[in-house]
């Protein structure tokens, strides 16, 4: 229990947040999924092309956990398998049938879920495909349904731009966020970690029960699940797990229980200042973007993202928004050259420096494409990443011993509390160009392969 | 400008890989990126960036630089007549410094393409501003081949050689004046050095206060016509740009405004020196040594000691890079430099010294602070 304020960090005031409304939820016709989205695991397909799956049936499998399968999020025909280099399984797609077949699946009464043991619990939530939600740090990925977590973290807040409002989210489907956080803690000898922003005012977030409440204020990333660990539970070695749920996931989880439905929806945001429409939007899981985008105007020259504008992917109309992800952002490519930039007065260039003039008329929401705005070159220390970094870490520091390879530093430094999407704002404020995320990324492959 | 811009996007295939001008292909960037800002799209998250980049922090620096510049060419004038208008006096600054200024960043430019040519990569910005600087903290009567020399020396030997900015452990300006300083003494010290007429000898004020036995350095610049309000505004004999705190603080405040630098460092080097300063003021009684007596207020407006504190010690690559070891590094300097200043009779510019000696100490200083933090995480885990 805790209030936490973080100090250090950026809200980016972007063009394009999403009005608090819901839009007319998107008809699907064709779903997709993509193994790609969970780390750690190596897809066995269960399926091939024409099959007919109802909505839950096992679509593949972890190679090394058998009994960990994806459930499809659709009931029709398998239309397409495609299958990349070194026959690696890219994605899977299904075209829906209008009826729509569920498996049964069984659904508990409140007495029953008391009962359950931390055991059934794991294997009811493998063989339907739920497990999926869970994942663990260090390395993000699906977590090990054997290992042990400390704690479970469950952050019910956004501070990346355009995330959805949590309260917002749950308030529609706060049925089953309860049950959720009471099976979760069944899996934890530690505690279930709730946090939320200081505003919160949801009942069905602030009077949780079976967990332990902190609330976070301050500039992103204030939201993000790796600074909420640093600073309440923080991971100390490599075999220090813990695992976080998203809250959406959570109320899932809860209705599988409770209900025996399998989860079909979420509710996303669409930003940005590339689309007109910018809202929020109950979609299929697995829905195509450009399912999404249909009541949109989408400009030219945009980048699609999956996520958020810092932390997010690159994807196209005929893919699936992230499994993990719950925004889709659209913004303007970034081509665009200007004359003599590095001495104009740059009355809209957007930086956390104050070397533009628009940095002392006070940040206005401002149009930000994909330019990098510059040049790769070597680090000159100027301390703009270390004052967006709400952790105590040394950023130029672990920075170099990943660059190095060294190991025995990295894990001094604090290699196992970082994520990429921590280390976000860093990159963005680098004046180098550092690709500093991507760095982070192979210092973690590169520990999670050796160490 | 659609010319400039049609012009440079036909010459760009000339200079790509397999082509015979390949080798020459970071000068083309140059212009290339001098003229437009590059048109890269980041590949990967996060999708955005801010618009900062290294020229643009560097012409910050310039620009910072440009009130001791412009009061500097008047003082050359100024020094030699006082009687003249200010644009005479400035016409004539502008004669001496000018040619200063075109060998410092031709020679050092030309070093920088070599060793970017030769290494394959980009042109460095950061010759932006050491360019700058060397005009700056020599004396108005420098030879311009002393001034090819140093830069040479600086570049190649205090920057190149540990692998270009970023990689430099001292500041590339402050090597070139650290050399002219040990190579060739008598043009960068003395009493004749400061002023461009012939045969005429000014003392600095630092020089002023030191020349004298059982009495006060302030009682000394008294005698001497220098009072605080001149050192301040700057009229006064000195090295080009280093004379005029006020036009330097003028520049501090526009790094400061725009985050270029270390508001730590510029912090500690005052704190180290008001803090040494007044610790020599109590001794000044017991001793024959006039600079003992030298109040922290005067320490500030003589010599490079402003100068330095603002343009050399912040220099982020050759500082220390944590933030507290940004506070050590600037405490060190600041106290160094009186220390040097008032104990040592052999250097009465101790400004200089006492940089280059923190920026040999500051790996250590990182070192440290890091040793220590990695100790707290150790507990914090424990």
């Amino acid at each position: 229990m805790g209030d936490f304020c973080i100090k250090k960090g950026h809200d980016l005031k972007l063009i394009g947040k999403p009005e608090k409304s819901m839009g007319d939820a998107p008809v699907s016709e064709v779903l997709n999924i993509s193994p790609a989205d969970f780390k750690g695991i190596v897809p066995k397909l269960l399926v091939k092309e024409g099959d007919i799956v109802k909505t839950g049936t096992p679509l593949f499998r972890s190679k090394f956990y058998p009994d960990m399968v994806y459930g499809s999020p659709g009931s029709g025909t398998v239309s397409q398998i495609r299958i990349g280099e070194r026959r690696k399984l890219q994605d899977i797609s299904i075209q829906l049938s209008s009826a729509d077949e569920s498996l049964p699946l069984q659904a508990y009464t409140a007495a029953q879920i008391g009962k359950l043991s931390a055991g059934d619990i794991k294997s009811h939530m493998l063989k339907t495909g739920l497990w999926f939600m869970v994942r663990q740090r260090p390395f993000s990925k699906v977590a090990n349904p054997d290992s042990a977590p400390k704690s479970i973290f469950i952050s019910a807040m956004g501070t990346a731009p355009f995330s959805p409002d949590a309260e917002f989210v749950l308030e529609k489907n706060s049925g089953g966020f309860q049950t959720g956080l009471s099976i979760l803690k069944k899996l934890t000898s530690g505690s279930v970690n709730l946090v939320m922003g200081k505003g919160t005012k949801l009942p069905a977030l602030t009077n949780a029960k079976d967990v332990t409440i902190h609330r976070f204020s301050g500039p992103h990333p204030a939201g993000n699940v790796g600074i909420h660990i640093h600073h309440i539970d923080p991971i100390k070695n490599k075999d220090d797990i813990v695992w976080y749920v998203d809250p959406q996931d959570v109320a899932a989880i809860g209705d599988l229980f409770n209900t025996g439905n399998f989860p079909k929806y979420k509710v996303i945001t669409v930003g940005g200042s590339g689309v007109t429409n910018r809202h929020y939007l109950k979609i299929r899981r697995g829905a195509l973007v450009k399912d999404i985008l249909k009541s949109n105007q989408v400009a030219d020259d945009v980048r699609i993202i999956s996520g958020d504008v810092l932390s997010g992917v690159k994807t196209k109309p005929d893919r699936a928004i992230g499994y993990y992800h719950n925004m889709l952002s659209v913004i303007p490519e970034g081509r665009k050259r200007y004359f003599l930039g590095w001495i104009m007065p740059g009355l809209k260039r957007y930086s956390l420096s104050g070397s533009f003039l628009s940095g002392l008329m006070g940040k206005q929401e401002t149009e930000m494409t994909t330019a990098v705005n510059g040049s790769l070159r070597a680090i000159i220390p100027f301390g703009q990443v270390e004052s967006v970094l709400p952790m105590d870490i040394m950023p130029t520091f672990l920075l170099k011993s990943i660059l190095a390879r060294d190991i025995e530093e990295m894990e001094k430094l604090g290699i196992y509390e970082c994520d990429p999407e921590d280390f976000s704002l860093c990159a963005f404020s680098d004046v180098s160009k550092m690709e500093i995320t991507e760095i982070i990324r192979e210092g973690l492959e590169f520990m999670e392969a050796e160490g | 400008m659609k010319m400039l811009r049609n012009f440079l996007d036909r010459m760009h295939p000339k200079f790509k890989n397999g082509t015979k001008l390949e080798k020459y292909y970071p000068l083309f960037e140059m212009a290339d990126t001098f003229m437009f800002t590059p048109d890269d799209v980041t590949k990967s998250g996060p999708h955005v960036r801010d618009a900062v980049d290294l020229k643009r922090a560097m012409i910050v620096v310039v620009l910072a630089l440009l009130p001791t510049f412009f009061f500097g060419l008047f003082n050359i004038g100024y020094q030699e007549d006082a009687t003249r208008t200010i644009l005479q006096n400035f016409m004539v600054g502008l004669k001496i410094t000018l040619p200063i200024l075109i060998v410092a960043y031709g020679v050092g430019g030309f070093w920088e393409v070599v060793f970017a040519i030769v290494r394959k990569h980009e042109i460095n910005e950061g010759f932006l501003v050491t360019g700058f600087l060397i005009p700056l903290i020599v004396p108005p009567t420098i030879p311009l081949w002393m001034v090819a020399v140093a830069t040479s020396f600086g570049v190649v030997i205090g920057k190149e050689i540990f692998g270009g900015t970023g990689f430099n452990i001292f500041n590339p300006a402050l090597v070139a004046r650290a050399f002219l300083f040990f190579a060739y003494p008598g043009a960068i010290s003395g009493d004749s050095v400061w002023t461009v007429v012939d045969g005429v000898s000014k003392a600095t004020p630092l020089a002023v206060a030191a020349s004298g036995v059982n009495t006060s350095a302030i009682d000394l610049l008294v005698r001497s016509n220098f009072s605080w309000l001149d050192m301040f505004y700057g009229f006064i004999p000195g090295s080009i740009g280093e004379t005029s705190t006020l036009a330097i603080l003028i520049g501090a405040v526009i790094l400061l405004v725009t985050r270029i630098a270390s508001w730590r460092i510029i912090t500690g080097v005052m704190i180290g020196m008001v803090g040494i300063a007044l610790l020599t003021n109590l001794l000044a009684a017991a001793s024959s040594n006039p600079m003992l007596a030298l109040t922290p207020h005067y320490h500030l407006v003589m010599g490079g000691f402003a100068f330095g504190m603002v343009f050399m010690a912040t220099d982020p690559v050759s500082a220390a890079q944590s933030n507290a070891g940004r506070w050590i590094y600037g405490i060190m300097i600041g106290g160094l430099a009186v220390m040097i200043r008032s104990v040592n009779p052999a250097f009465p510019e101790g400004m200089m010294l006492a940089i280059l000696l923190g920026n040999a100490f500051s790996p250590m200083i990182d070192y440290m602070v890091l040793r220590r933090h990695i100790k707290r995480r150790q507990q914090r885990h424990a």
